[in-house]
């Protein structure tokens, strides 16, 4: 069996964007290594050369010592790597069985799928994970079907089905609960005493502590550091990741003022209800940050979509006591709403236009017939200085920025049009930490001004150490509100995995 | 892979500077006779202008984006010429009313193909390719018995005539460049023109900065259709003879002629000066090809090939291995 | 969610909305025409819903794979005229198979050429396939300018009066076909067909051979349609360059109507063979129906766009519903 797997000097660069310039990793049986990195570290990049589905620019891999090369996803399977996707690789129109088995489905001697294998096979996969999802999964559900802690489990049943050697766990328990990842952590253990090699890529430090013996730390694109789990703690870990002490030190210092935060109540919501959402109600003053805390996709994007008209929602808001009920992002706007949505390049910018073009999308309206451009010009020129936005000029497309100043595009777009209420969504997701450092002087500044700002962070430091409160939302519903002296660390992931108010002392380690 | 650094409207100029210098060599060209020359490129260009207005149309649903495609225009044209002559039946103060006719019978077409593409979620080739079936089967209708009509003075001195005697430029030519005009300012100094692009590039953006996709939608097709009227219109204002296949041989050069103009057929990104530019060298390819006495046929397939390769070059989408 | 026990039905079985149709189709056929179900009758209507059959069976495997192919008429129109011109009246059988089999070989080769464009330099299927479809319309034409030519009379009689163990030829032929796609879609190549249609990028990193599985579905598309065009050719007997035109949109008519989603992934070919012979059925009843001439091409173009339109209308109402 094989024994090792290194990857040495790794360079990566998709289009202009470099995302490794010297990645290294090994990895051998027995064990468990922690690849670590902030977000935009590089850690996804990572594991996608080493399973073969993005070439590498520069640097080799080493099998046990020989160098190697994956021509393709196929060729690092046929070695045994697999690896547990973090955007799932299932065909949602097929059901669990077929998806699991695609490309090695047993044959009998005519070369057709033979059932009563697949069904047998794919139910012993199954009972590994016995007792720890909510519904009836069976072989022939489609997975279209399935919630997204049973498409993660249904991912990593599909990668250790071929009986790997090295498994990549990529950010694999950001969709599962609690009773999931310690079953998930069971097996992992049976695997190391088999003898096989785990990848564990996450940025979750109790999962880190817990089940990894080696880490290896990447910070935008290059590994800055690795070694024995035993042999460092989580604050020096941290302290690898990121280049500052705290980016927030400046805030943390601060108290607070109360001053900011006005009596009137400028937003509120009652029983706001979606898909996602089973009732959502809470009041928002006029000048206050509010966060919204708690794992990925319990809803937090609906709660954001919803008040922003692009999501329908039974239920009342109301803004500045007067109710409304937006129908479309169109009506949103025109109340002084703006969304700052999560994911750049899908909902946020049009990235083969030009900057101008982004940055006035929302606006135009306000440019005359024929529209004005040189005033447009002038206005978004303004609104990049103010927003200290690096780029060659108004005209270039929006492809050619960097990931922080592309955000600040999004934002900026909004900023022109001057929001009383600011909805975001993960806003600082992928941006280096200079731009976040300025994005949290900016709203901070807006809150002051007196805007209404509500968003959304996968990041509990940034949580705790901007907002005046921050909602914890687990399973469609506000478990938990923080503030004050209850808004730390513990008491936040301890309400994201659903444990009500923890008491100030116990809580998890 | 290399990416084409000259812009693609003035490409497609140069290729048409080149296409008509070499129609010039064949044994029926105007070899060195410039007076001729300049006599057959006005007569290139102002037959240019009929596909370039057809093209119109298609220029803004492809930008819109989504797989967008209006094979209706064919039937379209022929449907409002039709009306046109029988509303028209020679006199002048008809002209208008016959315009306005072709618009709203355009627009009307046009407006159920966006519906069929936007509530129904059938897809743009589909839609309109069902739609040009619907649209052929009521010029049969229109036409049964042949129609009797006569375009009216007006138009012809206005659409097939020049100028004056003593500014030999069509009349259409004119036209066309007022047009073109109007459909830059559309597309570049409206918010309409700037919603399209939107729409065309990624809609969730589109729609979370405002921009009501799906009335943009039927905007697109519906406009698209009142200007595959207004084709119809100009058409047979210039030939002032009717026939069932009057729009359809414009369909697939106006699909051409805005995939040579540089647009991207998978939208966002495009301006109807290349659209022109593309009329023109598809105007002049025909041309060369009817010289060289080509029957229909070889037509065809030089027009299915020279597409083809247009969109091997422009039309190349991202691999699935980075 | 819940889901109503009809729409969990439907979603399903997505062929279920075909099959009802099928059904209702044959009923109103019968009232309107009793000997139905006679050996000529069954044997006359079974022919001439053949080629479209075979069309269908190649289209709803495309776009199961989340192609489409718009070049099939213009397949079939090449086989033919090829046929009527090399073959000819006076042929012999022995020159007719011949040129049966080169037909075959045709079908994979234009279908190659499809699959070429599609597959590997990865350009969009439905503006590549239009391009082949007016490069092959274009070819068929070259072949045989004006309709004429034709086939063997023997062979024509052949095709039309076999009738083993009473049931119309066509039978068999569909029957082989269905047990023929049975046994693919129960293979590793059937599981990747719909991989690659649901969702190519999940279907890449499990590292199913995307780009073969794509370039193989234009060359069945390209053999169904040839085989299509000897089956047409054997119906009429003579030649026509125009023959396959209206047949695409046919095609892709019966693969919605048989319940296979546009976008790929779902579905299957049973459906779209039972769409296939709904429409053949539908085309009968409006004939039965003693419509005005004049108002036939409008019926049945409209018939077909609410055809088109059915699957998106009822996805609308179960949306509004829940």
């Amino acid at each position: 069996m094989t024994g090792s797997l290194s990857a040495q000097n790794i360079v990566k660069h998709y289009g202009g964007v470099v995302a490794l310039s010297d990645g290294n990793l090994d990895v051998h049986a027995h064990e468990v290594v922690a690849l670590v990195g902030a977000n935009g570290s590089g850690k996804s990049t990572m594991s996608k050369v080493i399973n073969g589905v993005v070439v590498l620019d520069g640097g080799q891999l080493l099998l046990d010592g020989n160098p190697v090369q994956f021509s393709s996803p196929q060729a690092a399977k046929n070695v045994g790597i697999a690896t547990v996707f973090q955007e799932l690789s299932l065909v949602p129109q097929m059901t669990v069985a077929e998806n699991i088995w695609l490309t090695r489905e047993p044959l009998n001697q005519f070369g057709i799928v033979n059932r009563k294998v697949v069904k047998a096979r794919t139910e012993e996969l199954l009972s590994l994970f016995e007792g720890t999802f909510k519904t009836d999964l069976n072989p022939d559900s489609p997975v279209a079907s399935l919630s997204p802690d049973e498409k993660q489990i249904i991912e990593i049943l599909k990668a250790i089905s071929f009986d790997p050697w090295l498994i990549i766990l990529d950010e694999a328990t950001a969709s599962l609960d609690s009773r999931q990842v310690q079953r998930l952590f069971e097996l992992v253990a049976k695997w190391k005493e088999l003898g096989r090699a785990i990848v564990f890529v996450s940025h979750r430090m109790e999962e880190i502590f817990r089940i990894a013996d080696k880490y290896s730390v990447l910070r935008n694109g290059r590994t800055v550091g690795a070694g024995n789990i035993k042999d460092i703690n989580e604050k020096q870990l941290v302290k690898l990741m990121i280049e500052k002490e705290s980016v927030l030190g400046f805030l943390r210092g601060e108290a607070k003022s109360d001053e900011r935060i006005e009596k009137e109540i400028s937003l509120e919501a009652e029983n706001l209800t979606t898909e996602s959402l089973r009732g959502v109600s809470f009041k928002i003053h006029k000048g206050e940050l509010v966060g919204i805390g708690g794992l990925r996709g319990q809803g937090q994007r609906h709660l954001l979509h919803s008040l922003f008209g692009d999501v329908p929602y039974s239920g009342t808001v109301k803004l500045f006591n007067k109710e409304v009920h937006f129908k479309h992002p169109r009506e949103a706007m025109k109340n002084g709403f703006a969304l700052v949505p999560g994911d750049r390049a899908k909902e946020g910018l049009l990235y083969i236009r030009s900057i101008l073009d982004n940055l006035l999308l929302p606006s135009w309206r306000r440019y005359g017939l024929p529209l004005k451009v040189d005033k447009a010009k002038k206005d978004a020129t303004q609104v990049g200085s103010n927003l200290n936005l690096k780029m060659a000029g108004l005209d270039e497309p929006v492809s050619s920025l960097s990931g922080g100043n592309a955000q600040k595009i999004v934002i900026g777009k909004w900023l022109m049009r001057d929001p009383q209420v600011l909805l975001l969504d993960d806003p600082t997701k992928g941006v280096d930490v200079g731009t976040k450092a300025e994005f949290y002087a900016l709203l901070t500044r807006l809150s002051e001004e007196g805007k209404t700002i509500l968003f959304y962070s996968s990041d509990d430091e940034e949580l705790i150490g901007l907002c005046d409160r921050v909602l914890v939302i687990y399973d469609g519903m506000i478990r938990t509100e923080l503030s004050g002296e209850t808004l730390t660390k513990q008491n936040l992931i301890a309400a994201s995995l659903g444990v009500a108010h923890a008491a100030r002392e116990g809580g998890t380690q | 892979m290399k990416r084409i650094s000259i812009s693609p409207p003035v490409a497609a100029l140069m290729l048409a500077i080149i296409l008509f210098l070499l129609s010039g060599l064949l044994p029926n060209g105007y070899g060195n006779d410039l007076n001729v020359a300049r006599a057959q490129s006005l007569n290139i260009l102002r037959l240019a202008v009929f596909l370039g207005v057809i093209a119109a149309g298609q220029t803004l649903v492809i930008i819109s984006g989504f797989e967008g495609i209006d094979l209706s225009a064919g039937s379209i044209v022929t449907l409002t010429a039709i009306f046109t002559y029988v509303i028209v039946k020679g006199d002048d103060n008809k002209v208008l009313l016959a315009l306005l006719v072709s618009l709203l019978v355009g627009a009307f077409i046009g407006l159920i193909n966006g519906a069929g593409i936007t509530f129904l979620k059938i897809s743009p080739f589909v839609m309109t390719l069902g739609m040009s079936g619907v649209v052929t089967g009521a010029i049969i209708i229109a036409n049964h018995g042949n129609v009797s009509g006569k375009v009216a003075p007006i138009m012809t001195r206005l659409i097939a005539r020049p100028l004056s005697p003593r500014f030999p430029i069509p009349n259409a030519l004119i036209i066309w460049f007022i047009f073109g005009f109007l459909m830059w300012l559309l597309l570049e100094r409206t918010t309409f023109g700037k919603n399209l692009f939107a729409i065309g590039v990624n809609r969730v953006t589109a729609k979370l900065s405002g921009v009501n996709v799906t009335l943009m939608n039927l905007a697109a097709y519906s406009l698209a259709g009142a200007l595959a009227g207004f084709g119809g219109f100009l058409v047979i204002g210039n030939t002032g003879v009717v026939l069932l296949q009057l729009g359809q041989p414009f369909l697939f050069p106006s699909i051409a002629a805005v995939a040579v103009g540089g647009t991207l057929l998978s939208g966002g990104k495009g301006s109807y000066w290349g659209t022109m530019a593309g009329a023109i060298v598809l105007t002049l390819l025909t041309s060369l090809l009817t010289t060289m006495q080509m029957p229909d046929s070889v037509r065809r397939m030089v027009l299915g090939g020279t597409l083809l390769i247009l969109i091997s070059i422009y039309g190349r989408q991202r691999a699935l291995r980075q | 969610m819940k889901q109503s026990r009809w729409d969990a039905l439907t979603s399903r079985q997505p062929a279920l909305f075909a099959l009802i149709l099928l059904v209702l189709s044959i009923v109103i056929n019968f009232i309107l025409q009793p000997n139905m179900f006679a050996r000529e009758t069954l044997n006359s209507n079974m022919r001439v819903f053949l080629p479209i059959i075979l069309m269908a069976i190649g289209q709803a495997i495309v776009i199961l794979g989340g192609g489409i192919d718009i070049s099939v008429g213009g397949i079939v129109s090449i086989i033919n005229t090829v046929l009527a011109t090399r073959v000819g009246l006076d042929g012999s059988a022995e020159r007719m198979w011949q040129f049966v089999f080169m037909s075959l070989l045709a079908g994979i080769f234009a279908g190659a050429i499809n699959g070429f464009f599609i597959a590997y330099l990865r350009l969009q299927p439905i503006i590549t396939t239009y391009a082949t479809s007016f490069l092959y319309a274009g070819f068929a034409l070259f072949i045989l300018p004006n309709p004429g030519g034709g086939i063997p009379a023997n062979i024509a009689a052949l095709y039309r009066d076999s009738t083993p163990l009473n049931l119309p030829l066509a039978f068999y032929i569909i029957a082989i076909l269905l047990l023929v796609w049975l046994y693919i879609s129960s293979t590793r190549y059937g599981k990747f067909l719909y991989a690659v249609g649901g969702k190519p990028e999940a279907a890449y990193e499990t590292a199913v051979p995307v780009t073969w599985i794509r370039f193989s579905t234009y060359v069945i598309s390209g053999l169904m349609a040839a085989l299509a065009g000897i089956a047409i050719t054997m119906l009429s007997g003579s030649g026509n360059a125009d023959i396959g035109n209206p047949m695409t949109l046919n095609s892709i008519t019966a693969v919605v109507i048989g319940g296979n989603a546009m976008s790929g992934g779902v579905g299957g070919v049973v459906g779209p063979v039972m769409g296939a012979i709904t429409l053949g059925i539908i085309q009968n009843i409006i004939s039965f129906a003693n419509i005005n001439t004049w108002w036939e091409t409008l019926v049945k173009a409209t018939i077909i766009v609410m055809a088109l339109a059915a699957p998106g209308a009822i996805n609308l109402m179960r949306r509004r519903r829940s």
